[in-house]
């Protein structure tokens, strides 16, 4: 039908996983291709539709028949969680940026045109953060907390990685092997690939402060999420500068605790058998043994991969000039 | 190609003109006349300063300078793994960018090499740094890691190495372990041989190590040891490092019969020595399990391709 224009690569790629929720993605098409035909940026949209949500299909499709840009639609065979969503999107992504969006109201079309701007000028990333923020109190709270952990764990400063605005060149999403709960960290994987990350304050949408709310337990789920990135950020090629560190901790902790408990003994008689502390310990030393140990066969695991384990990123390689004619 | 020379760069702005021009007056001085080839492999590791200008524009000059900027700054292994990556020569020698090691050095080396050895490590007998900050633990270091591993070098914090390039490119290099080349590479049946190696002051900048590795250091050479240990039957390493749990659980389970026959009934009953029985033999169980587990492991990665490295009719180490 519009296979003419799938020849030509768009500007922009525009990335909408449509997994846990969906708003009105016809609206959300219509404001951002707008503001986009306002930047003069020709644009593809693509819907990643999880199989979980597939009552988007239709309105997808009447969309598709109607639009101005090119849309496709992707379904899902399953349920595979935004990261695999946002993967799948990157891959398909033909135009030299690619723009994230949530599927429903986020933030405003109006700091696209800034964030596609700070591409241009070298920024290898940009994430959005809704600012200033209008939802809920406690969500808020709960956010700030959040985001301060992440921000003192990983060393770097960002405010709101919940939002689903990114702008990218596209080798960086193309990059970015997502799985699992990475979606939310993109922009601390990305600083740490080597590519340089902005966040950009971004309008929050009025309809965003009436979106459920978040509860705990969706936090201490992120947390966990973020520990593993964490660690595989910066333990992957020496797990036993983890796991040791951990180990010798607990086991010198319980050495000394025995060590004092049998020096009770020889030197002051005190009975030994009735002192839950000589089990504690133990306790701790069996543990630091079994921390420690873990940490080895890491090692061992990185080893026999280590021929496959490239550490670095390389930005260019330059070759020396060819030998120009020279009477030397 | 018979020679690459890899330099590592981290904001060594200043000093990398003379580097340049000592590096390629050593490199032609080596066989004038001849048609030996070489390639200097200038890494740089995400430097903040100007170095990144300079290496552009030595690259755009000389035709023997190849140049790979990293996007950030990712240390010194992974810069080395750069540089081996993209080596051609024969013969690869590394050297600091920071002007103390001495290109002089180079026709040694590559002697040395052609002598039958697949790795020469520079000493630095003479060294030229602070005694207490930088000697002192480093002649530490290199007692433990001779001790630890049978490696016997002087110097293993010294970057001027050789190596045959074949054999390099197949090395397993990760992490910090450039610390540890000799007894790595030793893992794999490599010969290694030690040369003395002119050392001089530092001219420029900063040195960039402080002692805050010294933990770091100690865990590496944990694993090396292990590594170097097991010899490709990790359960039982993993079963000798049970046998303290061993003979702790039958001591404490000798104290809990005693305990038993000769106590008081009113005493009998304290829970604390069984209880200890329990948690060691618990350890001594999980390592034996864990070390099968780690048989597993090597026996699906590529632990065992290690010992064919070197074709015998390699073993010497001598080229064509």
């Amino acid at each position: 039908m519009r296979a003419h224009r799938s020849r030509l690569e768009p500007d922009v790629s525009v990335v909408i996983p449509v997994v846990e929720r969906y708003g009105d993605l016809k609206q959300i098409y219509h404001e951002f291709s707008a503001e986009l035909a306002r930047l003069q940026k020709s644009a593809e949209f693509i819907f990643v539709v999880d199989d979980s949500q597939r009552g988007a299909v239709p309105v997808l499709r009447e969309l598709q028949q109607s639009g101005e840009e090119e849309i496709s639609i992707v379904l899902l065979g399953g349920s595979f969680g935004e990261s695999a969503a946002l993967t799948i999107g990157f891959d398909r992504a033909r135009g030299e940026v690619i723009v994230t969006l949530a599927a429903y109201f986020q933030v405003e079309p109006r700091g696209l045109g800034a964030a596609l701007a700070a591409l241009e000028e070298g920024t290898d990333m940009v994430a959005g953060r809704r600012f200033p923020r209008i939802d809920s109190f406690f969500n808020r709270v709960q956010s700030r907390l959040f985001h301060s952990f992440v921000r003192g764990l990983t060393k770097t400063g960002f405010h709101d990685l919940s939002c689903g605005f990114k702008a990218m060149k596209r080798r960086v999403g193309r990059e970015l092997k997502l799985y699992g709960g990475m979606h939310r960290f993109i922009p601390v994987l990305a600083l740490n690939r080597g590519f340089t990350v902005r966040e950009v304050p971004m309008p929050q949408r009025s309809e965003d402060r009436r979106t459920r709310f978040h509860g705990t337990g969706a936090y201490l789920g992120r947390l966990l999420d973020i520990l593993t990135i964490f660690f595989l950020m910066k333990f992957t090629r020496t797990p036993l500068r983890f796991f040791g560190l951990l180990g010798v901790g607990l086991f010198t902790a319980g050495f000394f605790i025995d060590l004092l408990v049998v020096a009770q003994k020889i030197l002051l008689q005190m009975e030994i058998s009735d002192r839950p502390v000589l089990l504690l310990g133990v306790l701790l030393m069996v543990l630091g043994m079994q921390t420690l140990s873990l940490g080895l066969l890491g090692e061992i695991i990185i080893f026999t991969h280590a021929r496959n384990i490239r550490e670095y990123q390389v930005s260019e390689v330059l070759h020396g000039a060819p030998a120009r004619l020279q009477a030397s | 190609m018979d020679l690459s020379i890899i330099i590592p760069l981290y904001n060594e702005e200043e000093s990398i003109d003379a580097l340049y021009a000592e590096v390629t007056a050593a490199a032609e001085g080596l066989s004038p006349g001849s048609d030996f080839e070489y390639e200097l492999l200038l890494v740089d590791d995400g430097s903040r300063d100007g170095t990144r200008a300079k290496l552009r524009e030595l690259c755009a000059r000389d035709p023997h300078v190849q140049v790979v900027l990293f996007r950030r700054n990712y240390g010194q292994t992974a810069a080395l793994q750069a540089g081996f990556d993209h080596a051609r020569g024969r013969v690869v020698i590394t050297l600091d960018g920071d002007l103390q090691n001495d290109p002089k050095d180079f026709g040694l080396l590559l002697r040395t090499i052609d002598e039958g050895y697949d790795v020469v490590c520079g000493w630095r007998r003479d060294r030229k740094d602070k005694m207490i900050s930088r000697r002192l633990p480093s002649m530490a270091a290199n007692w433990l890691i001779g001790n630890l591993t049978g490696t016997r070098i002087h110097d293993n914090g010294c970057t001027l190495k050789a190596y045959r390039g074949d054999v390099i490119k197949r090395a397993r290099l990760y992490a910090e372990m450039h610390r540890f080349m000799a007894p790595m590479m030793s893992l794999s049946g490599c010969r290694y041989k030690e040369v003395e190696v002119n050392h001089r002051a530092r001219q420029f900048g900063q040195s960039k190590y402080g002692i805050s590795r010294i933990w770091k250091v100690f865990l590496d050479l944990l694993t090396v040891k292990m590594l170097l240990g097991f010899k490709t039957r990790p359960a039982l390493w993993f079963g000798l490092l049970g046998l303290p749990f061993l003979f702790a659980t039958l001591l404490s389970f000798g104290i809990s019969v005693y305990r038993h026959m000769t106590l008081l009934p009113s005493m009998k009953y304290s829970m604390v020595f069984p209880s200890v029985t329990i948690l060691f033999a618990f350890a001594f169980v999980h390592l034996i399990l864990l070390g099968i587990f780690a048989e597993l492991v090597v026996k699906v990665g590529d632990y065992q391709e290690i010992e064919s490295i070197l074709p015998v009719e390699d073993q010497g180490g001598t080229t064509v």
